[in-house]
């Protein structure tokens, strides 16, 4: 039997510290959500919905892990979400960037295809959510400059900070009925900071996170809830 | 125990370092997919399915110098996209060997063939995305060998860098993901658009003009 490794009490007590710290040392971030409603929504338990990202431009693409984060946090024991490849193979190859409908009305043509329409009632889709829009550093200021002390040591000096800015908007699509219900979109904005004395301390700004979750909130509680 | 402190340190300044550096070296791709079997009603003619060497072994090179050295190998992932396509819009298909005179009985032959590839990286273009593009050509003929006609496809892919960042495996990955999605656009614009090719049309009239005299 191999011998029980004791971490000393004061070691581990040192490493849970700087977790909290770091935990702590997180930038404030605003974000606010506005919502559209269009149409009445709703939906049942055997029904599902899909969150996915415009592809068709060449310039603001929106970010796989912000699609992701969303699809992760909106679905729950109440609200099934498809994976937007599950999807988008399953309706292949009628969601791909070059030949998904950009609006609903191009939309309502799409889903009347006989043989798309049976597959998305077969995989139980009702809600489309596009997500458009991107994160980006809008300002930065100062500079931090890293250099080797003896010994080889790096050392670091200085203070930089910069500002991101997150804005996102869901339109949300109603497979059942071919129509636009609703419009949400998610603003955040957050200054990071890195002040450096030796050791740069990063203190980091969730602005996607926040931008993702605000949406997400406001996105189940547009689903359920009628007009 | 504090003397291996410092070296640590060293070391992973090092190693930042070089995988700071290691991100301006080019890229090497050898792209392997395949897509989804395409949801359309398929055209009631058989046709032969004939992949040259372009569509088996396409390899694309080039020296960008100061961004380093760049190598796409498409090769043999090609045949099983296009094949899953084509069995899909056609009612038989089946893989021949020479566009005239095949020993089966079928109503056409496709033959498609890469003409060109091109790519860009996000230092060219300042856009931020790794973008792919593929010229195509699908040459379609009588069963007899007659050249019917040849259908241009072109084909995109674009890969946003930000979703490679620095821990996400960098340009290699980046550029496979936009070949492999100017792999299934290919794909998609096949499956949209070449039933309604006249080359195709032709074709399809062809077979039921023969059927219904006889």
């Amino acid at each position: 039997m191999m011998p029980r490794r004791h971490i000393p009490r004061v070691r581990a007590l040192g490493v849970g510290v700087m977790l909290a710290t770091m935990a702590a040392l997180s930038g404030c971030v605003t974000a606010t959500v506005q919502e559209v409603r269009e149409a009445g929504t709703g939906i049942a338990a055997h029904e599902s919905i899909v969150v996915l990202g415009r592809k068709h431009k060449t310039r603001g693409e929106t970010e796989t892990d912000f699609v992701d984060c969303v699809s992760r946090q909106v679905g729950g024991e109440d609200l099934g979400v498809m994976s937007e490849q599950a999807f988008v193979d399953a309706t292949f190859p009628w969601f791909e960037p070059r030949t998904a409908p950009v609006d609903v009305r191009d939309f309502a043509e799409v889903i009347a295809q006989p043989l798309l329409a049976e597959r998305i009632r077969e995989i139980g889709v009702r809600y489309l959510v596009w997500i458009e829009g991107s994160t980006v550093r809008s300002s930065e200021t100062g500079t931090v400059n890293c250099t080797m002390v003896s010994g080889g040591i790096p050392a670091c000096f200085g203070f930089l900070s910069w500002e991101n800015d997150s804005n996102y908007e869901a339109s949300v699509w109603d497979a059942a009925q071919g129509i636009h219900v609703g419009r949400l979109s998610s603003e955040a904005v957050g200054t990071s900071f890195i002040p450096a004395l030796v050791v740069p301390i990063p203190i980091i700004a969730r602005v996607r996170q926040s931008a993702c979750a605000a949406l997400s909130d406001q996105l189940r509680t547009f689903l359920a809830s009628e007009a | 125990m504090a003397a291996r402190i410092p070296r640590l340190l060293r070391s992973a300044s090092i190693a930042a370092l070089g995988l700071a550096l290691g991100g301006c070296g080019g890229a090497s791709v050898s792209v392997q997919t395949t897509v989804p079997t395409p949801l359309v009603e398929p055209i009631p003619i058989a046709v032969g399915l004939r992949f040259d060497d372009t569509m088996r072994q396409y390899v694309h090179e080039e020296d960008l110098e100061a961004l380093g050295k760049f190598r796409i190998e498409l090769g043999a992932t090609q045949v099983p996209v296009f094949e899953r396509v084509f069995a899909a819009l056609f009612a038989h298909t089946e893989r021949v060997e020479a566009v005239a005179a095949p020993a089966t009985q079928v109503d056409g032959i496709i033959a498609p063939s890469v003409e060109e590839l091109q790519f860009s990286i996000p230092e060219q273009t300042k856009s931020g995305f790794f973008e792919v593009w593929i010229k195509y050509k699908i040459d379609v003929y009588r069963p007899d060998g007659e050249l019917l006609g040849s259908w241009p496809l072109p084909a995109y892919g674009k890969s946003n860098a930000q979703n490679f960042g620095f821990m996400g495996g960098g340009p290699s990955e980046a550029l496979n993901d936009a070949a492999i999605w100017a792999l299934r656009d290919a794909a998609a614009h096949v499956a949209f658009y070449f039933p309604a090719a006249p080359e195709i049309q032709a074709l399809a009239a062809g077979t039921a003009a023969a059927e219904a005299s006889g």
